[in-house]
């Protein structure tokens, strides 16, 4: 501090010019004449043309300032980006969905998955679409892939849907090609199995299986898979037939509801018939 | 400084400045005015030193410019710098022989040239006017016609001079 004053006190001349001149350049930027616009424009390019020069040296903290930026607005567009592509992929989703709708003969109900469980033996996915959209129990859940499962309870927003990968699950099915009857069931695993096909009967890999007019809690057409596997069991009298499901349970956002309700006089006969 | 010594100096200085803003006018030539005010800038400097010579410059110019109005701070940086230069030949020893010989016209001249380089060169700015005719025309002419002036103190101080030297 002693040493600065000392500085000061050796070149006061010089500190004294620089203080006064300062002033004077002070009042003279006051006005606002032609003169000062030119010196003011002048000053502007001298300083733009240092600055141009100098700006190869790096300036650390603006750099700092510069990265900080840069990682936010990354972030921000790596968010958005993620949103488009989760908007593209929905987009793709439901323009299947729609597809299917239009072309299916029965009234559907829209209902997106909140909520499955898939490594349970009695899987089931949760639907935002209850009573009050429409929703009953019995009705089945379908994609346009294929069969998803049943509606198994309601509520006036949510409902919970049995799906295909359900120990409980059962519908009556056939094969596309040969017309082969049999029950769909799951044990557990990758596969659905199709059961009660005799050994004698025409299954191929490859062949689909479908919902068959047997069933009266599935319109019959609707497809279930594709056969993965035939196996002659020794000892058995029905083939080991492996389904390879049609819809892809882990990748089930969007479902449709159809409004099929089982045909209460077909039901009723079929009962007095079995008594 | 004397409190006497101050206000004495003072009054020249109000009473310069009123020479220099109303009277001077009245002996231009050319519509080229001498500077009254450099030749007692440097008359401070070579008296009092450069601190003294480069505040009154600022004070003197700054004045110049709110009684003109036109441009203010303009007279107050091209005064200040003269003085500051002009205090760069303050001798204590030599003092009254400067003031009363031809050095005080030649330091006059340096003096006047500094502050109308400065002066010109930022008043011909966003003008017309080129800069090296401007000078020439103007600060040169002004420069010759305070130097010339510069002599009428000449002969004040070695009257003075002589005066004290016959009474020792």
């Amino acid at each position: 501090m002693r040493r600065l004053f000392l500085i000061v006190q050796q070149f006061r001349e010089y500190f004294l010019l620089a203080l006064l001149v300062v002033a004077s350049v002070a009042f003279m930027a006051e006005n606002d004449n032609q003169q000062i616009r030119r010196i003011r424009a002048i000053g502007i390019a001298v300083v733009g043309r240092v600055q141009e020069t100098l700006s190869f040296v790096p300036n650390f903290f603006q750099i700092q300032r510069e990265n900080e930026v840069l990682r936010q607005v990354n972030l921000n567009l790596a968010d958005e980006v993620n949103q488009l592509r989760e908007a593209r992929l929905e987009n793709l989703r439901l323009r299947r969905l729609l597809g299917f709708k239009e072309t299916t003969r029965y009234e559907v109900i829209p209902a997106k998955v909140v909520g499955k469980s898939l490594y349970l033996l009695r899987n089931t996915i949760t639907l935002h679409a209850g009573e009050k959209d429409g929703v009953r129990v019995g009705m089945p859940i379908v994609t346009d892939a294929g069969l998803v499962g049943k509606i198994l309870a309601t509520s006036p927003a949510y409902s919970i849907g049995q799906i295909v990968l359900n120990r409980d699950f059962r519908a009556s099915a056939k094969i596309q090609r040969s017309r082969v009857d049999g029950i769909i069931a799951w044990e557990g695993g990758r596969y659905s199995l199709m059961k009660n096909v005799p050994k004698t009967l025409d299954v191929k890999v490859g062949d689909i299986a479908e919902t068959s007019e047997y069933s009266n809690t599935y319109p019959p057409g609707l497809r279930i898979g594709v056969v993965a596997s035939v196996t002659q069991q020794p000892g058995s009298l029905f083939q080991r037939i492996e389904i390879e499901n049609a819809v892809d349970f882990t990748a089930l956002e969007e479902v449709f509801v159809m409004k099929f309700q089982p045909d209460s006089a077909r039901m009723q006969l079929e009962l007095r018939a079995r008594r | 400084m004397k409190t006497s010594l101050s206000i004495r100096y003072a009054v020249i200085t109000v009473i310069l400045i009123l020479i220099q803003t109303t009277f001077l006018r009245f002996i231009s030539v050319g519509g080229v005015t001498p500077d009254a005010i450099v030749l007692w800038l440097v008359y401070l400097a070579l008296r009092f030193g450069q601190i003294h010579a480069t505040v009154a410059g600022f004070v003197l110019g700054l004045t110049l410019d709110v009684i003109g109005g036109d441009f203010i701070g303009l007279s107050a940086l091209s005064k200040t710098v003269s003085g500051f230069v002009a205090g760069y030949f303050y001798n204590e020893e030599k003092m009254e022989q400067t003031l009363a010989s031809y050095r005080y016209t030649v330091l006059t001249m340096l003096v006047s040239m500094v502050h109308n380089v400065i002066y010109f060169s930022i008043f011909v700015q966003g003008s017309e006017m080129p800069f090296w005719r401007t000078l020439f025309l103007y600060g040169m002419t002004t420069t010759a016609y305070t130097s010339v002036l510069s002599f009428l103190p000449i002969f004040g101080f070695s009257r003075a001079r002589g005066d004290r030297v016959l009474l020792r």
